[in-house]
């Protein structure tokens, strides 16, 4: 959390994730121009820069896609998701040297506009050998750089975190234009069963990942839970909550997190203000729920961010009747005070 | 997330898991994936006509007709250009009269049979090949 915006908001354990990415970014290069140099001794400087950040964005995109449906099915994974936006950025540099040096090399040096050589030199779009596949490649990057460009929390604050989940979930159309971009450019020319095998394996993974993940989810969304004859819903035994953790509750497809801590029972909603982390699934730490993505931190009484910050997250009533935890599924407006129920 | 971009994820991967099949699909049906692609050029044939003259060497295949020039290209080239020249009898570029790309044959017509022509790289300004009657 911070108060103020700054540039890149480092901490000790982002500086040593971004170390981390750069060194096996560096490694990849390496190993790529090693073995191209070796086995392939013919290839250009420009053309051997083209591919190696070619693939590397590729392989790095799919680390990137899978990030969110492994901390979403198994909460070990959750430290990687903590600063993805700096992989997703590293990963639009290495996408952007690509592009960069793919229109400087095959439209940079005639008479016209490199982008408009690039709309124009190929027009061939009915032939699948010869698509014009570098199109493809340029709006991914398009979407890639407005994507890295918003990567900040005034971005976030001031599209809403709705509107930039939304934005950035473009990253999924970003994939596809890049599988057409290589399967109708790179595959045509230089057809190779490993590289191909390698984009089919992943794709499969990725898609299986999400899906499972979505299905899973919906099925959490579509939870029906009766109302008793004062409209409270019964949410469980007391005992099904561990201490200082939460039971998510659905209702009407929202979820609520209700908290047990130092002997007390209280709810908000499940949804983070910051990236709309699932805040049910992180812990009270010094007297805070804390958000399992990024830290964000609220009172659980009030679902009010500690002073001097101001994110607020709308409050429940919640009532215990014979050890059993019962909740208004009304909510109360965002920050609203609600007395504990003490155990 | 709340349940409205819940909802977009798994209606946005469950279009792409049936698109994205398909553009691999049909982008590969017709490669083929386990020969040579050398291999494969190598039935690559002139037209049925008889040539004035014909020349060929590991990349290309040129047959001069009296109306245009054939040209087989063996192998999809490295260069990032590939223009062709006809070349006076010193061995000078004149004009530029086509551009090749990937492997394939190319016919280019022309008014007057040059002495021979060549393959250059204008980016990198290097010559690729030549015919040399």
């Amino acid at each position: 959390m911070g108060l103020d915006y700054q540039l890149v908001l480092w901490n000790k354990h982002k500086k040593t994730y971004d170390k981390v990415v750069a060194l096996y970014m560096l490694i990849y290069i390496v190993l790529f121009a090693s073995i191209t140099i070796i086995f392939n001794s013919e290839t250009s400087i420009e053309t051997l820069v083209i591919r190696a950040f070619g693939s590397l964005a590729i392989v790095m995109l799919h680390i990137i896609l899978v990030i969110g449906p492994l901390s979403r099915l198994n909460s070990k994974f959750l430290p990687i998701l903590y600063n993805r936006r700096h992989l997703g950025v590293s990963m639009f540099i290495a996408a952007l040297i690509h592009g960069g040096f793919s229109i400087f090399q095959f439209h940079a040096f005639g008479d016209v506009n490199p982008i408009y050589s690039l709309f124009t030199s190929n027009m061939d779009y009915n032939s699948l050998t010869n698509f014009p596949f570098q199109v493809l490649g340029f709006f991914a990057l398009l979407i890639l750089f407005t994507m890295a460009s918003t990567s900040h929390d005034f971005f976030l604050k001031n599209l809403s975190p709705s509107i930039w989940k939304r934005l950035h979930m473009l990253v999924y159309l970003a994939y596809a234009l890049i599988i057409g971009h290589v399967f109708l450019g790179a595959f045509q020319q230089e057809t190779s069963p490993f590289t191909i095998g390698f984009l089919l394996i992943g794709f499969i993974v990725i898609g299986s990942l999400h899906i499972i993940t979505a299905f899973k989810e919906s099925k959490i969304d579509n939870v029906k839970a009766k109302k008793d004859t004062e409209g409270w819903l019964k949410v469980c035994d007391i005992n099904e909550i561990e201490e200082d953790k939460a039971k998510i509750f659905t209702v009407n497809n929202e979820r609520i997190a209700i908290f047990k801590y130092k002997g007390k029972l209280s709810a908000v909603h499940n949804v983070c203000k910051h990236q709309g982390g699932p805040l049910g699934e992180g812990k009270i730490i010094d007297g805070c729920i804390t958000c399992p993505w990024h830290g964000y931190q609220y009172l659980p009484h009030n679902g009010q961010s500690p002073p001097p910050f101001t994110e607020k997250v709308a409050t429940y009533e919640l009532k215990l009747l014979k050890r059993i935890v019962y909740i208004n599924p009304d909510a109360l407006e965002e920050g609203t005070e609600v007395k504990p129920i003490i155990i | 997330m709340n349940s409205g971009l819940r909802k977009a994820h798994k209606y946005s991967w469950l279009l792409l898991i049936i698109i994205i099949p398909v553009i691999m699909f049909f982008s590969i049906k017709d490669l083929m994936l386990f020969e040579s692609t050398k291999k494969a050029d190598i039935s690559f044939n002139f037209s049925k006509d008889i040539p004035d003259r014909e020349f060929e060497n590991d990349i290309i295949k040129v047959a001069f007709y009296p109306k245009n020039i054939e040209i087989i290209l063996k192998i999809t080239l490295k260069n990032a250009s590939s223009s062709v020249y006809t070349v006076d009898e010193n061995l000078k570029k004149q004009k530029v009269i086509g551009q090749l790309t990937t492997a394939g044959i190319y016919t280019f017509e022309i008014n007057d049979i040059p002495k021979n022509i060549m393959l250059f790289d204008d980016i990198k300004d290097v010559l690729i090949t030549q015919t040399n009657f």
